[in-house]
């Protein structure tokens, strides 16, 4: 039964001492402790809101930069195309303007060889006029008249040119 | 036996309150509880001088430890009931009562030490202190009518009225003595527990045989788990003890609302 009922010292000393704790933790040790904490979950809440910025931030630049790339993509892609059809009607006009020429050549060429032919079958007409009457000349052992010449060189003309008619 | 029982005598005088430097108890005898309760006291000031000197923005050593403790006081306790003004507002006192609880319980676990709040004169008073300021500030908030009316909740039937204040006034008176006595049957049961499986290993070493060394041996890892348990039940105990408070002062803020 004693054991239960408080001794009046024991009463002074809790009651002075809890006092005397209450006021050096109010005054000195609960303060800083709480400034720091509030200080640091301030901080913690502005590092938050920062990140959440920056975060927000650099999914904006993200979304602006896969837009660039693509508007990139198309250009280069337009680009590659515009080229491609540059190329192609720049072939089609070189091949074109090759085959112009080649055929305005080929033209001057055949031209070229008609005149030479033209010339060379003259020329050939006239030696065969001249070697057939100085052959026809020998085998008949006589001078012919010039009328006589002249009926042998057309009618030898008129052979020579049945022949390349043939 | 008749050994056993003059220990366990011995251990239950031990842990009785007795004066320190005198005969008997006066008005001011330092006992061996207040002793331990001044040492407690002095511990708990060098602690947080000491730690709250190494605050820092990034916690570290002793400076984090301090401020788990409060931290686990004001906001898990204080700002959790009473909301985050009356919470700071009021954390200070019930911050005390929670160190002070702890560090006397801890104190008492050390070997050859006592516990500040194992005698009742220590525990009831601090219960009287809280029982005086939840009042106080019950009255100071709702005005001493409001306060004494809101011990009779409304919509009580009039025949009840007086024996509903009667138990409620009760009730209240009770609280002091609940609080204080509940931490001081607490540390003082289990240091007697201690003591007892303490008794049994030196028994079983004083008079050792194979039967006397397995009790010794069971004994020793009782003692062992429930040294353990008393710092998990000092902690818990220094919990409870500031909890109710809070409950009671949330009590006395609300008490128009009743």
């Amino acid at each position: 039964m004693e054991a239960i009922i408080p001794k009046v010292p024991e009463v002074l000393v809790a009651l002075a001492s809890f006092v005397v704790l209450f006021v050096l933790l109010s005054k000195l040790a609960f303060p800083p402790v709480t400034k720091m904490l509030d200080e640091r979950a301030e901080k913690i809440r502005e590092s938050l809101e920062k990140a959440e910025e920056t975060r927000v931030e650099a999914e904006r630049l993200l979304e602006e930069y896969r837009v660039q790339m693509a508007e990139a993509r198309t250009e280069a892609a337009k680009v590659i195309e515009q080229g491609r059809t540059v190329a192609e009607n720049m072939k089609n006009e070189i091949v074109a303007k090759a085959r112009e020429e080649a055929d305005a050549e080929k033209a001057k060429a055949i031209e070229a060889i008609q005149a030479e032919k033209a010339a060379a079958m003259s020329e050939l007409q006239a030696s065969v006029a001249d070697l057939s009457v100085a052959v026809a000349g020998k085998i008949i052992g006589q001078k012919l008249t010039a009328s006589d010449h002249a009926a042998l060189i057309e009618r030898s003309i008129a052979e020579v040119g049945s022949l390349n008619e043939n | 036996m008749e050994n056993m029982g003059h220990m366990v005598e011995e251990l239950l005088h031990e842990l009785s309150v007795l004066p320190l430097f005198s005969e008997h108890i006066g008005t001011f005898t330092l006992t061996n509880y207040t002793f331990f309760l001044l040492i407690a006291l002095a511990l708990t000031i060098v602690f947080f001088l000491v730690s709250t000197r190494r605050l820092s923005l990034v916690p570290k050593g002793l400076g984090n430890v301090v401020e788990a403790g409060v931290s686990f006081v004001r906001d898990g306790l204080c700002v959790d009931i009473l909301g985050s003004e009356n919470g700071r507002k009021y954390f200070p006192f019930i911050g005390t009562i929670f160190f002070f609880v702890l560090f006397n319980n801890l104190l008492g676990l050390i070997p050859g030490s006592l516990p500040g709040t194992g005698t009742i004169g220590v525990t009831v008073t601090w219960g009287i202190v809280v029982f005086l300021v939840y009042n106080g500030i019950g009255i100071k908030k709702n005005g001493p009518l409001t306060y004494i009316k809101s011990f009779v909740p409304s919509g009580t039937p009039l025949l009840l009225m007086p024996l509903i204040f009667l138990l409620e006034i009760v009730s209240h008176f009770l609280r002091p003595i609940t609080l204080g006595i509940r931490l001081y049957a607490n540390m003082y049961a289990g240091h007697i527990m201690l003591g007892i499986f303490t008794i049994l290993v030196t028994i079983s070493l004083e008079h050792l045989s194979p039967g006397s060394a397995v009790t010794g041996v069971l004994a020793f890892v009782m003692r062992v788990i429930m040294h353990g348990f008393e710092v998990f039940v000092a902690v818990l105990q220094a919990y409870i003890f500031s909890i109710l408070t809070t409950v009671y002062i949330n009590g006395a803020l609300h008490a128009s609302e009743h």
